[in-house]
C-alpha cells in the first residue's frame, strides 16, 4: 500500500439539520494531483473547510499525514498550505513582505525573493500587491500558501477568472509544487483543467462521493456503458484555435 | 503519525515582532490612516484651541447711551470706551437698537448716562448722578457682575471727590501658577478624543473589510494565534498613536501655550496604556462583527456617549452632580482625567492611582470579551 498523506473517514457536516458533507470517506496519495468535482453546493468547499481545520467537524475523522485534524489543529496547520478561492491581501504592502509574513505566521524566516521567483514574480518583489493582475496575484498566493515546505497543498478552484494563458502557466506551476514531493488537493469547476492536472479526482453531489478514480478509468467505465456523443467530436476545440493564435506567452 | 515540532515561545514572539513591523510600515505608506490619526485630530484642536484662546480675560459687550451733556459724562463715556474690561458698541446710539441687540444675545448691557448724570448739585463742589444698567433677563448673572464691576469703578472715582476711610476692603489676586484654563480641559479631552478615533475606528473599520476579504480567513489557516495577532496590533497602534499624540502635544505647546506640569517619559508611558486599553474596544468590536453593518451601529453606541460624557468635548464639571458620578466609571474618563492630571496638574503616576486602577480593570474586561468574541471570517 503506497503512503497516504489524508485520510477522511464517514465525514459529516451539516448546517441547520441540513448535510451538507454526507459521510465521505476517501484516500489521498503522497505525490499526488487530487481532485475534487462538483456542482456548486455538492459539499466541496465545506470538505476542504473541515481537512483544513477552519471548519468544526460534526462526525467522522480526518487524518493529515497520520495526525488527527480535530484533535491537533495547530500540527495540522504547520505541515499543510491553503490557497482561498480569492487571492486577497492587504494594500500598501509589498510581495516580499507578505511572502515575510506568512513565513512569521509559520515561525519561518524565508529569503522572500527566492519564493518569489518560484512563481516568476522576482521582479516584482518591491510593488505592492494591489497592482498585481488576477494571474499574478494567483501566483502570489501559491508562492505565500508554500513558505514553510507544507506536505499538502490545498487549491480552491484556482483558475476560475483566468485568461487561458495563465491558466495553462498555472497548470504547470502546480505540476513543479508536486514534482518537488508536495502532495496538491485542488477544486474546479473546468472539467478539461481535471483530466490534464489531476492523477485522480472524486466527484462529488449532494454532499457524497459519486465516484472516485483517475480521469481515464472514468472515462473508460462511462464509455463501456454504451455512452456515445451526439456529435463528432473534432481533434481541436476553440480553446486550442485561441492558444494556437495567441501563443502561450503570459500576458500579465 | 509524523512528529510536527511545535513553534518555541521565541518564535511565537518573533511572529508578533515581524506582524508589528509590517503593519506599522503599512501605516506609514496610508495616507487615508495617517490623516484619520493624525491630521483629523489636530483639526479639532485648531478648532477648539482658537475658541479658547480669545477668551483669557472678562470683557462685556455694551451700549453707552450717554444722554448727559455734562463734561464728567463725556469723559466717562470716553474711558469706557478705551476700557479693557468694555467692549462698546459704537454704532448703537438708541435705546431702541440696543434692546434690539440685546435680545439677540450679542450685547451684555446697556449703559445709560441719564441727563443729569455729572452735574454739580447746588450746595456740592463735585459731580455726582446714577448710571442706569440694563441687562436682559435671561442673562441674570452676567447683568449683575456687570452692575457690581461698574460700581467698583465708581467706588474709586468717589474716593477721588470725597476723603473717605475705608476700614475693610479686599484685594483680589489672580492665581495663574497651578489655575486651570478652559484650554487645558479641552486639551486632555481632545487627546481622548484622538485615542478613541485610533483605537476603535481603526479596528472596526478594518476588520470587517479583512473578514470580506477573506485576509483574516487565510491568515486563520497558519498556525498564527489570537494573541499574537491582537499583540501585533497594539504594538504598531500603540506606536502610530504616539507619534499621533505627539504632534498634538507639539501644536498644543507651540500655538496655543500649552504650559506641561510633568514629566514627558510618564505622559508617554500612561498614553500607551491608554491606547491598548481603547484598542481592545476597537478589537472587541470589530473581532466580533461580521461585516461593516453590524460594526457601525455597534461602534456608535458605545463611542458617542463616552464623547459625550467622558469630557472630550464639554467638562465635566459642568455636569450634574448624578451625572458626573455615573460617568466617573466610562473607561474614557480615567484616560482624560489622568493625561490633564499628568499634563498640567504636575501629577505623577503614583498620583493618579485611581484613574490607573480602572483604566486597568477595564483592560482586563475587554480583553477578556474581545479574546471570546473574536471571529476570523
Amino acid at each position: 500500500m503506497p503512503d497516504l498523506i489524508l485520510k477522511v473517514k464517514n465525514l459529516k457536516k451539516a448546517y441547520n439539520d441540513k448535510p451538507a458533507v454526507d459521510g465521505i470517506s476517501f484516500e489521498v496519495k503522497k505525490g499526488e494531483i487530487f481532485g475534487i468535482l462538483g456542482p456548486n453546493g455538492a459539499g466541496k468547499t465545506t470538505t476542504l473547510e473541515m481537512i483544513e481545520t477552519l471548519r468544526p467537524i460534526d462526525s467522522g475523522t480526518i487524518l493529515v499525514d497520520g495526525i488527527d485534524v480535530g484533535e491537533h489543529p495547530n500540527q495540522v496547520k504547520q505541515i499543510i498550505g491553503v490557497q482561498p478561492q480569492t487571492a486577497a491581501f492587504q494594500d500598501k504592502q509589498k510581495l516580499s513582505e507578505i511572502i515575510e509574513m506568512f513565513a512569521a505566521a509559520y515561525g519561518e524566516r524565508v529569503h522572500a525573493k527566492e519564493f518569489l521567483e518560484d512563481v516568476e514574480l522576482g521582479e516584482k518583489a518591491n510593488d505592492f500587491a494591489e497592482s498585481l493582475s488576477g494571474g499574478q496575484r494567483q501566483r502570489l498566493s501559491i508562492a505565500a500558501a508554500l513558505v514553510h515546505s507544507p506536505k499538502l497543498f490545498f487549491l480552491d478552484e484556482p483558475t476560475t477568472g483566468l485568461d487561458p494563458q495563465a491558466r495553462r502557466n498555472l497548470w504547470d506551476l502546480i505540476r513543479s509544487v508536486r514534482d518537488r514531493g508536495v502532495t496538491v488537493i485542488l477544486t474546479t469547476h473546468y472539467l478539461e483543467e481535471a483530466e490534464l492536472l489531476c492523477d485522480r479526482v472524486a466527484i462529488m453531489d449532494s454532499g457524497k462521493i459519486i465516484a472516485l478514480d483517475t480521469p481515464h478509468n472514468l472515462v473508460k467505465q462511462l464509455l463501456k456503458r454504451g455512452f456515445t456523443k451526439e456529435q463528432q467530436v473534432e481533434q481541436a476545440n476553440l480553446e486550442d484555435v485561441f492558444i494556437d493564435l495567441t501563443g502561450k506567452g503570459l500576458r500579465d | 503519525m509524523s512528529d510536527v515540532p511545535s513553534q518555541s515561545l521565541k518564535q511565537q514572539l518573533r511572529t508578533v515582532v515581524v506582524f508589528t513591523k509590517l503593519s506599522t510600515k503599512r501605516f506609514f505608506r496610508d495616507r487615508l490612516a495617517q490623516f484619520f490619526s493624525i491630521l483629523f485630530p489636530l483639526i479639532f484642536l485648531f478648532v477648539f484651541g482658537s475658541l479658547n484662546n480669545g477668551n483669557k480675560n472678562v470683557t462685556f459687550s455694551v451700549a453707552v447711551l450717554d444722554q448727559s451733556k455734562t463734561s464728567f459724562a463725556t469723559k466717562f463715556d470716553h474711558e469706557l470706551h478705551s476700557s479693557s474690561t468694555f467692549k462698546v458698541d459704537p454704532t448703537l446710539t438708541t435705546l431702541s437698537a440696543a434692546e434690539n441687540k440685546m435680545a439677540k444675545n450679542q450685547l451684555d448691557g446697556i449703559i445709560i448716562l441719564p441727563s443729569n448724570f455729572g452735574t454739580i448739585k447746588p450746595g456740592q463742589h463735585y459731580p455726582s448722578g446714577q448710571a442706569q444698567i440694563l441687562y436682559d433677563e435671561s442673562n441674570v448673572g452676567t447683568g449683575q457682575t456687570l452692575t457690581s464691576v461698574l460700581q467698583s469703578v465708581f467706588n474709586q472715582i468717589n474716593t477721588k471727590f470725597v476723603a473717605v476711610q475705608e476700614p475693610f476692603s479686599a484685594s483680589g489676586q489672580a492665581l495663574n501658577k497651578a489655575s486651570l484654563s478652559s484650554f487645558d480641559y479641552t486639551f486632555s479631552g481632545l487627546l481622548g478624543f484622538s485615542i478613541i478615533g485610533l483605537g476603535i475606528f481603526g479596528p472596526v473599520n478594518v476588520f470587517p473589510e479583512l473578514k470580506k476579504q477573506g485576509i483574516l480567513r487565510r491568515l486563520h489557516t497558519t498556525p498564527l494565534k489570537t494573541w499574537q495577532y491582537f499583540l501585533a496590533t497594539m504594538f504598531s497602534q500603540a506606536l502610530t498613536g504616539a507619534i499621533a499624540i505627539a504632534i498634538q502635544f507639539a501644536v498644543a505647546i507651540k500655538i496655543f501655550h500649552l504650559k506641561v506640569d510633568g514629566n514627558y517619559p510618564e505622559i508617554a508611558l500612561f498614553t500607551i496604556f491608554s491606547i491598548f486599553m481603547i484598542l481592545g474596544l476597537g478589537l472587541a468590536i470589530g473581532g466580533w462583527a461580521k461585516n461593516e453593518r453590524q460594526a457601525a451601529p455597534l461602534s456608535n453606541i458605545i463611542v458617542f456617549p463616552m464623547l459625550f460624557l467622558s469630557g472630550t468635548f464639554f467638562p465635566r464639571y459642568l455636569m450634574p452632580h448624578w451625572l458626573q458620578s455615573v460617568t466617573n466609571y466610562l473607561p474614557l474618563t480615567p484616560v482624560i482625567d489622568g493625561l490633564r492630571l499628568l499634563t498640567t496638574e504636575g501629577k505623577s503616576l503614583l498620583d493618579i492611582g485611581p484613574q490607573l486602577g480602572l483604566i486597568a480593570i477595564w483592560f482586563v474586561v475587554i480583553y477578556a470579551i474581545a479574546f471570546r468574541v473574536f471571529k476570523w471570517e
